[in-house]
């Protein structure tokens, strides 16, 4: 991990993308390794924790990545790039899951009801699970702005850039899903921030 | 006056992505509104809800599969071969899925195919912008350098005021930054000023050593080991706390100085707004022209104006530090006035049985309770009929300063070495 570490940050970001440019597998993997795991958290948290579909938006998103990134013409940030791909995708595979299972129903569906329980390893699981819940049942232009904002750590006039909006409206739509999050899990207030 | 909601903007102004004056504009707003006040803690229970969800590894086996997806690639690619409106695509613009991995891997391979037989009459081009690359491999390094630790390692901003304060063994010039876990000491001559984020700022005494423990959204925490600091947040209650080794302070939009000494001890004292002073079963609401004394081991004594009588004073520290009991209450009791009616409301819940009633009686005494405050309800510490009493008291704690803490502090630490030292 950390040779990996010295191998990207000696290449650079740019020069990784160069190097991809010019066909260098090593630079893709590095190039992966990167970003992968951001890009699977978005495309998980945005499907209800589904691993299976995260992991094929994931493949869709880096395999898009490396047939096309020697369009890139570095007119706008690298991470931009990628995080519109990754937007697209989410997007993209819910219009096609939408027509044989409504993600938010399924979603809001499977919020588990809140309780007590006695083994505080199930009740943090349950948190866990209720809080994956709640956020996939946010609207998609909620959620995609939340994950954004959490996962890629970018800012608001970079999360317009990537959806094509306005800074005002990256604004409005992460304001709202933090409202209706605080809203439906306030029950988990305690338990989530025990011990603190 | 007029005065605009400011419930929308709130979240970009928990993630600092107002301008300034914007910022300062919302955060005077929720100072006055407690509307807004109720949504902002809506936001932020939405913000530390979203930052306790884990990020997820991608599954280990992933990269084989995208590389036995990728077709065999050449070894250089023409970068002409973009598409010019490619990197504007915009959401939503992206061609439907064409079908499974598989199939969208042979559609790039075409891909890659046209762009092919272009590659070579480009590589001696290549060659000769050898030397441009590697200003631009460098500039890449520097960026990616520079981006990765201003997203991953929020620091404040220390400016030396005096002498040479250091942050960890390095020496302040005129400005430094202090990162989580490192230490911020200033010795005998030398004083310091740090911003806390985007909320307010701290001034640092000579001789002090502080930490910088958190800093994010939602909070903001530092550990004073000993020393004196002037704080000063202009933040909504609760976003700035100092530990200390024998209690929390919890910021509640205000001005005050905190002190520790080399035993653990604190000195509270409140120049502006409240402060809550508090352990895990104990907290001291103190406002303006306060102050509470904290003792490791006990936590925080009963908050005190600070121009009580000496007797008053040094009886409450009897009672808090030295198990004074029920001759040290009394003697609280028979030196209180009517705005010290802020110790004896905090002493309702410090005491029992007949202690309680006797405090009750006083309080009551000095000023007569509301209408719906009933003696049983406070002798049952209702907190509803507590909190009404208070906010009926408040009247009374407003107005008067007395500039002799210093003095106060100085002979309660006597008092104290003298009847419970620490080891």
């Amino acid at each position: 991990m950390e040779q990996f570490a010295v191998m990207t940050e000696e290449r650079g970001g740019a020069g990784l993308v160069e190097s991809c440019q010019r066909g260098d597998r090593e630079a893709f993997r590095l190039l992966f390794e990167e970003y992968k795991d951001k890009v699977y958290s978005v495309a998980f948290y945005f499907f209800a924790g589904d691993e299976a579909v995260a992991s094929d938006v994931t493949q869709q998103v880096f395999l898009k990545l490396f047939t096309r990134i020697a369009q890139f013409r570095h007119q706008s940030e690298f991470s931009t790039w990628l995080y519109r791909l990754t937007t697209n995708a989410c997007i993209d595979e819910q219009r096609r899951r939408k027509r044989f299972e409504p993600v938010e129903d399924t979603a809001a569906a499977a919020l588990p009801r809140a309780r007590g329980s006695a083994e505080d390893r199930l009740a943090r699981r349950e948190v866990r699970d209720e809080l994956q819940g709640a956020i996939a049942a946010l609207k998609p232009k909620l959620r995609i702005a939340i994950l954004l904002k959490y996962f890629e750590e970018l800012s608001y006039a970079e999360i317009a850039d990537a959806l094509g909006c306005s800074q005002g409206t990256v604004a409005s739509r992460i304001n709202r899903g933090h409202k209706v999050l605080a809203r439906r899990l306030g029950h988990l207030r305690g338990s989530l921030f025990r011990g603190e | 006056m007029f005065a605009r909601h400011v419930a929308k903007k709130l979240s970009a102004y928990a993630h600092g992505e107002l301008a300034g004056a914007e910022s300062a504009r919302v955060a005077t707003h929720l100072a006055s509104c407690a509307r807004c006040r109720g949504e902002f803690e809506e936001i932020k229970l939405g913000i530390r809800l979203v930052e306790s969800v884990p990020a997820r590894p991608a599954p280990a086996a992933m990269w084989g599969e995208i590389e036995a997806a990728l077709p065999a690639l050449p070894a250089t690619l023409p970068a002409s071969a973009a598409s010019a409106d490619f990197e504007s695509t915009a959401v939503h613009a992206t061609p439907r899925r064409r079908g499974p991995l598989r199939r969208r891997a042979r559609g790039a391979s075409d891909d890659f195919a046209l762009t092919v037989g272009r590659a070579s009459w480009l590589a001696g081009w290549r060659r000769a912008a050898v030397a441009c690359s590697l200003l631009v491999l460098f500039a890449g390094v520097c960026g990616v350098v520079w981006v990765y630790h201003g997203s991953t390692r929020a620091t404040w901003e220390v400016a030396s005021l005096a002498g040479a304060p250091r942050v960890g063994s390095a020496r302040v010039g005129k400005s430094a930054r202090l990162g989580v876990g490192e230490w911020l000491e200033t010795d005998a001559d030398s004083r310091a000023e740090l911003s806390v984020a985007n909320i307010g700022q701290v001034e640092i005494d000579p001789g002090t050593r502080l930490r910088l423990v958190s800093t994010r959204l939602t909070e903001h925490r530092v550990e004073l080991a000993r020393g004196r600091m002037h704080a000063r947040i202009w933040a909504p209650p609760r976003l700035f706390f100092v530990d200390t080794p024998s209690a929390v302070a919890a910021d509640l939009g205000c001005a005050y100085t905190l002190e520790v000494d080399d035993k653990g001890r604190s000195l509270l004292q409140v120049t502006s707004g409240w402060v809550a002073f508090e352990t895990k079963d104990r907290e001291s609401m103190v406002p303006a022209g306060a102050a509470c004394v904290t003792q490791p081991g006990t936590g925080p004594g009963t908050p005190f104006f600070e121009d009580a009588t000496e007797p008053f004073v040094d009886a409450l520290a009897s009672f808090d530090f030295a198990r004074g009991g029920a001759d040290a209450l009394a003697s609280v009791l028979k030196e209180a006035r009517a705005r010290d009616t802020l110790t004896l409301w905090h002493l309702l819940a410090r005491t029992s049985g007949a202690d309680r009633v006797r405090v009750y009686e006083r309080l009551a005494q000095l000023a007569p309770p509301p209408a719906n405050v009933t003696r049983e309800g406070a002798l049952a510490l209702d907190r509803r009929t507590l909190d009404d009493w208070k906010g009926a008291l408040e009247a009374t704690w407003l107005g008067g300063r007395d500039t002799n803490i210093k003095g106060t502090w100085r002979r309660m630490r006597a008092w104290l070495e003298r009847n419970c030292p620490i080891p």
